[in-house]
């Protein structure tokens, strides 16, 4: 569409990357929220966050904002120190904890924000982009969530910045705001500005975004595209009913990475499941026998370790096909087995095992 | 930094309970306190009049800061943070937006007073008290301020509501000091409160506020000042 006065200004700033993290660090007591961060943004991508609750992603933003300071290493802005580039007007955000500003209409919410910024676009325009042009004459404190979320969109957009930053943008919003929140940052990315925002969505995060980074106990895990994290969590899924039989020797059936049992069910992760297929045949174990593709979320999965899995991970994000974390990345493996009691995890040794399998490094290798 | 002093004086004035409370309340008092009874000289209305306007804008200061520790904890301070409006000038005009509206207040208890009440005073007079009650509650708006950003915001509404009451019946402002017993009355004289009032009293009896006045109050400025400022730098970093 337009070139915006924002992206002019960054452009004076030379061709540094609008985010640039190193060595990043933020600790709280014993807590490592951010835990050595690397990480750059390159001007008009699109960029997805994604981790679990208390993955580090809001603390990581806190350092990106220049809301708070990293204990170690630096975070540039368009190589400026945050807080020089919030003052120079190339970053809005919208951050996670906002409630509505009281006995404030939505006009005059969004002019005041907009009037901050050296070179805002019109409201007019902003209020349109975040699609609450009819909203303009309430009370911003008198709407409901979804529409409060888009008032908090269009502040941050206004000021027509270079980089915007969503901080969970859609936590809480119904399906069909959630959408209409999405088309208003579609539009916006469009205009060739940075985005980056945090989720613990997947299909979020593989939907709308060009790139997707997972963050898990404050380390980056793994930065691509969806599919390039599919890949790189490697193999499918080959599922068949047990009909009473043991599960003996299946994790050393060929291609197999990790098996796990529900209910009656065999679950096995398999780097080449024609052959582990093939080898299931002769066992004669082929009863409702399946083979799925790894998903995004059996990715995911993989990619971060398992002991947060019922701090309010989305039911979404854990529910199917978990072989749990052939991509185990630390040598916590006794606390990762430990949490994962529940998933009735047969033969331990074939995790160790899968923990050196080609998958799991090629799964570092994005890091 | 007027923008934002803009948008503040607005949203105060749209606060029901302020309007109720920071101006209503003043002058109902007043009417109350100066026709109830039957010995109520003329002296005790003009005397009364700055006392409940003083009592008013003493309401008003404190306020402000109410806003503010509403404003921090909905997270709204944070978000100014990332706009390119420096911090310094959000507290600038929160303290600028303190001395605005204190003024309907002091306007409306004096008109009450002149109108309501026929109190006489010559124009210079009126003025001169109205500018006083003015500049007088600008510790008060730094008391409220240092509250706002050092405390939660319902502590701060307690805390708030606490030093408004206490500091107005020992300053004497509703109630002459000449009947409270002789501790309280030598107490009342150290008040910023106190000698709020007497400022404005100075004005009405056309004499120069002393030097004693101008002290105290101005110490209390200091305290006042130096606590905001703590309480700002301590919290700027994590609202």
């Amino acid at each position: 569409m337009t070139t915006t006065s924002g992206t002019a200004a960054a452009t004076a700033q030379g061709a540094a990357p609008a985010v640039s993290f190193s060595g990043a660090v933020r600790t709280f007591g014993a807590v490592r929220a951010v835990d050595g961060v690397d990480l750059e943004i390159t001007r008009g991508e699109t960029v997805a966050l994604l981790g679990r609750n208390g993955a580090g992603k809001s603390t990581a933003i806190s350092l990106l904002l220049g809301l708070d300071d990293p204990d170690a290493g630096t975070v540039r802005l368009f190589g400026q120190e945050p807080e020089r580039a919030v003052q120079a007007g190339l970053v809005g955000a919208m951050l996670q904890e906002g409630r509505p500003v009281r006995r404030v209409t939505v006009r005059e919410l969004v002019t005041f924000v907009a009037r901050q910024y050296p070179a805002p676009m019109p409201v007019a325009e902003a209020l349109e982009l975040a699609g609450i042009t009819e909203l303009a004459g309430r009370r911003a404190d008198r709407l409901s969530g979804g529409q409060t979320q888009r008032v908090r969109f269009a502040v941050a957009l206004v000021g027509d910045p270079a980089l915007i930053v969503l901080d969970e943008p859609t936590a809480a919003l119904d399906v069909e705001a959630r959408r209409a929140f999405w088309a208003s940052m579609r539009a916006y990315a469009r205009r060739g500005h940075t985005v980056l925002f945090s989720t613990h969505y997947l299909e979020e995060a593989d939907a709308h975004a060009d790139r997707i980074v997972v963050i898990d106990h404050g380390r980056i895990v793994a930065d691509g595209s969806g599919d390039e994290l599919k890949r790189a969590a490697g193999g499918n899924l080959v599922s068949f009913d047990l009909a009473g039989h043991g599960t003996e020797g299946l994790a050393r059936l060929p291609g197999v990475l990790a098996v796990e049992v529900r209910g009656d069910r065999a679950l096995l992760r398999s780097e080449d499941s024609d052959a582990t297929v093939i080898a299931l045949a002769e066992r004669g174990a082929i009863r409702g026998l399946e083979v799925t593709a790894a998903s995004l979320e059996t990715a995911f999965l993989a990619l971060t370790s398992s002991d947060a899995a019922s701090d309010g991970t989305p039911a979404g994000a854990r529910a199917p096909a978990a072989p749990h974390s052939a991509a185990a990345r630390r040598p916590a493996a006794a606390e990762h087995q430990a949490a994962a009691g529940d998933r009735c995890t047969e033969d331990p040794p074939a995790v160790d095992r899968a923990a050196e399998e080609p998958a799991a490094d090629a799964a570092r290798e994005t890091v | 930094m007027f923008d934002y002093l803009v948008l503040e004086v607005r949203r105060t004035l749209r606060d029901t309970g302020f309007v109720i409370f920071g101006i209503g309340m003043p002058v109902l008092m007043y009417l109350l306190f100066t026709n109830i009874g039957d010995d109520v000289g003329g002296r005790w209305r003009t005397a009364s009049m700055v006392g409940m306007a003083a009592y008013g804008a003493l309401g008003s200061a404190l306020n402000t800061g109410t806003g503010v520790a509403e404003d921090k904890s909905i997270g709204w301070l944070r978000q100014l943070r990332i706009t390119p409006m420096r911090p310094r000038s959000v507290v600038i005009g929160r303290a600028l937006t303190g001395s605005v509206v204190v003024l309907p207040a002091i306007v409306a208890v004096l008109l009450a007073g002149g109108v309501v009440n026929g109190v006489r005073l010559a124009v210079w007079q009126w003025v001169l008290v109205a500018v006083l009650l003015w500049l007088g509650a600008f510790p008060f708006t730094l008391l409220g301020i240092g509250n706002g950003y050092r405390l939660t915001a319902q502590t701060t509404g307690v805390v708030n509501v606490a030093c408004n009451l206490g500091m107005s019946i020992v300053g004497g402002l509703w109630f002459p000091v000449d009947l409270f017993p002789g501790w309280l009355r030598s107490l009342s004289s150290y008040t910023p409160t106190n000698r709020f009032a007497e400022l404005g009293v100075s004005a009405t009896e056309k004499a120069a506020p002393g030097f004693g006045t101008v002290a105290v109050l101005g110490l209390w400025m200091l305290v006042f000042g130096s606590y905001a400022v703590f309480s700002y730098r301590r919290s700027a970093r994590t609202v």
